[in-house]
């Protein structure tokens, strides 16, 4: 895919239209558009590696859980995630690598990843999605 | 899509989108605005997200958006909904992830004047005694067995642990307390994400600021509330951090399946709920009030924080240079009120997401020495611009369960503040006007930039007009610390 991301106005808070060619890709490029409104992701050095596993009520629920698993290891070690290996996905349960570490300067803040009119459609190129973060 | 076309004007500043426009409202939905506020209702997705809250299961009257309403997720930012007990719904996104994010003024003996010299040591003394930004740690570290007495006790933990003043405790909404905290209903994250913030700012829109009373429209409320013309005051705008943010999270993803459970249709998802009467709203409500709690801490702590900040700089400089606490507010809050709907007294589930309380004369939650004239309402500008102190009114209670509006309400994304405005400048402009910044990043500064939201003032004149608060006083700010 070309694109993996992009930033979508909204009044108050964040949003970001997201493409995968499938589930894993959807989620890893998903996981990658939130760290670029964190921080710039090449000034991220990888030295913290962060296994994730997650099983959640439907898919948008488990992206939800994800996003939200990456901004709470994120506070918690004080570091941001810029590298994502989603090792296997079925729409309820995930099994994921994350690796990042601290950072100079943050671009800004997310308190948390809302269910904001979420829906991950199925398209001819494969799966797309809007998320809302409040921040 | 709803167009303006679709709203009866019903006075000046009321309009009112009929039931039957959506087949799965429940109640119509009002806007309060002047005519422009109205039309820039339509220009993002704030409509359409007030429309979704009028479908809610047991809302009653209607479905509500104060003049400062945006776009927001699940329930519109401004909006407010009353839900009757028996067969009406709580739900976590008619109050926000930031539960009980508010503003607390505190008030000096000093005139302007006198702290002038000293502005830009009083605004880092601030910076160093309140902790703020991304990730900030705060002032207090608490274990878990205190986190859960603090969450459940809210200011009285403060005041046993000397952290707080009776009169601190007395000013502060709900006398600092949400009763019903059950701790037992948080998540064990949410307490571990609390544990350090105990005491801290945060980021994005939170600040904390030094102003001077501007102006002052009612003499006598004003003096009742210990406000004069020319008086240094302090105000701090934060809510319940990574807590907060974490039961909101917990119960948004929580109670997705109980909507399944209950049979209850939702045009959104964010507009996740559960009954009022079953054990998912009561897990709620029980977690949600921990965060209320944990947040009117939070302001308390950094209340003790500016106290500490100005003694040691003006400590010998000025006679006096105590704090007294007017009022704390809260923004963002689902609470059980009784209120008169059709000539019938209801007790109501009231959600307000970004409007804050203004109980008039005579109400009992109002404390007993400002009873007279009604609860002060805290309204602050975007950073850099004026704030203002309002009073509770009577046709609060009468018009909109008792609340008015709580800022000035963006108008302009965060990209695009970013691609117009360079916080360096807006730095230097600030400053041009006098006022003294300490912000954590220039990205920040501008996304926060004054152009960037509605002209708090029209706002103001929205809700005076309307008589669901009234003008007290304008604050302008000296100094800023912004999260």
């Amino acid at each position: 895919m070309d694109r993996c991301f992009e930033e979508v106005e909204h009044t108050a808070d964040v949003a970001i239209r997201v493409w995968g060619g499938d589930l894993a890709e959807l989620f890893a490029n998903a996981a990658y558009g939130m760290a670029c409104q964190l921080a710039d992701p090449d000034d991220v050095p990888l030295t913290v590696e962060r296994s994730v596993e997650l099983e959640a009520y439907d898919v948008e629920t488990l992206l939800v859980a994800w996003l939200g698993e990456l901004l709470y290891l994120g506070e918690r070690d004080e570091c941001v995630f810029a590298v994502f290996d989603v090792l296997k996905i079925v729409p309820t349960r995930l099994r994921a690598v994350a690796q990042g570490g601290a950072v100079r300067e943050y671009r800004g803040h997310i308190k948390a990843v809302t269910f904001n009119e979420l829906e991950i459609r199925h398209t001819e190129a494969g799966y797309e999605t809007t998320i809302v973060f409040d921040v | 899509m709803a167009e303006k076309k679709d709203f009866k004007r019903i006075d000046k500043y009321t309009w009112e989108l009929p039931q039957d426009f959506r087949d799965d409202m429940r109640v119509p939905a009002r806007l309060f605005g002047d005519a422009d506020l109205f039309g820039a209702a339509f220009r993002d997705r704030s409509v359409e997200q007030l429309i979704n809250t009028a479908t809610l299961p047991g809302v009653v009257k209607c479905a509500m958006a104060m003049p400062d309403f945006h776009q927001g997720y699940g329930f519109p930012i401004g909006g407010v909904a009353a839900m009757r007990m028996e067969d009406g719904v709580i739900s976590p996104g008619g109050v926000g992830y930031d539960i009980n994010c508010g503003v607390r003024l505190l008030g000096t003996y000093l005139e302007q004047e006198e702290v002038a010299s000293h502005l830009q040591d009083l605004t880092m003394a601030l910076y160093q005694s309140c902790p703020s930004g991304v990730g900030g740690k705060g002032r207090e570290r608490v274990s878990g067995r205190e986190l859960d007495e603090l969450v459940t006790r809210g200011a009285k933990w403060a005041l046993k642990r000397g952290l707080a003043r009776q009169e601190d405790v007395a000013h502060t909404e709900e006398g600092g307390c949400l009763p019903g905290a059950d701790p037992g209903q948080v998540s064990a994250r949410a307490k571990e994400r609390g544990r350090p913030q105990v005491g801290s700012l945060g980021a994005g829109n939170h600040f904390l600021e030094i102003d001077v009373v501007a102006e002052v429209y009612d003499t006598n409320v004003a003096d009742g509330f210990g406000l004069f013309e020319d008086q240094i005051a302090v105000q701090i705008h934060c809510g319940s951090r990574g807590f907060g943010h974490q039961v909101c999270d917990d119960y948004v993803k929580g109670l997705q399946s109980a909507v399944h459970k209950y049979n209850i249709v939702l045009p959104d998802r964010e507009l996740v709920c559960a009954p009022l009467d079953s054990p998912e709203g009561r897990a709620y409500y029980g977690a949600m009030a921990c965060a209320v709690n944990y947040a009117f801490v939070n302001r308390q702590v950094l209340a003790m924080g500016v106290r500490e900040a100005f003694e040691r700089v003006l400590a010998g400089k000025v006679q006096e240079f105590d704090l007294f606490q007017v009022y704390d507010v809260c923004h963002n809050i689902a609470k059980f009120e009784e209120h008169e709907v059709d000539g019938r007294r209801m007790r109501l589930c009231v959600h307000r997401k970004g409007a804050t309380r203004a109980f008039g004369p005579g109400r009992s939650e109002v404390p007993a020495d400002y009873r007279g004239v009604g609860q002060p309402v805290l309204v602050p500008g975007s950073m850099g611009t004026e704030s203002y102190v309002l009073v509770g009114t009577q046709k609060a209670m009468d018009l909109t369960f008792g609340s008015t509006c709580h800022g000035a309400g963006r108008v302009m994304s965060r990209t695009k503040a970013r691609k117009t405005v360079y916080g360096a400048e807006l730095r230097k402009e600030l400053a041009r006007e006098g006022i003294v910044v300490r912000a954590g990043s220039d990205r920040g500064l501008a996304e926060e930039a004054p152009t960037a939201y509605k002209d708090v003032s029209r706002v103001v004149e929205v809700v005076h007009g309307l008589g669901i608060a009234r003008k007290v006083a304008r604050l302008r700010p000296l100094g800023v610390i912004k999260g």
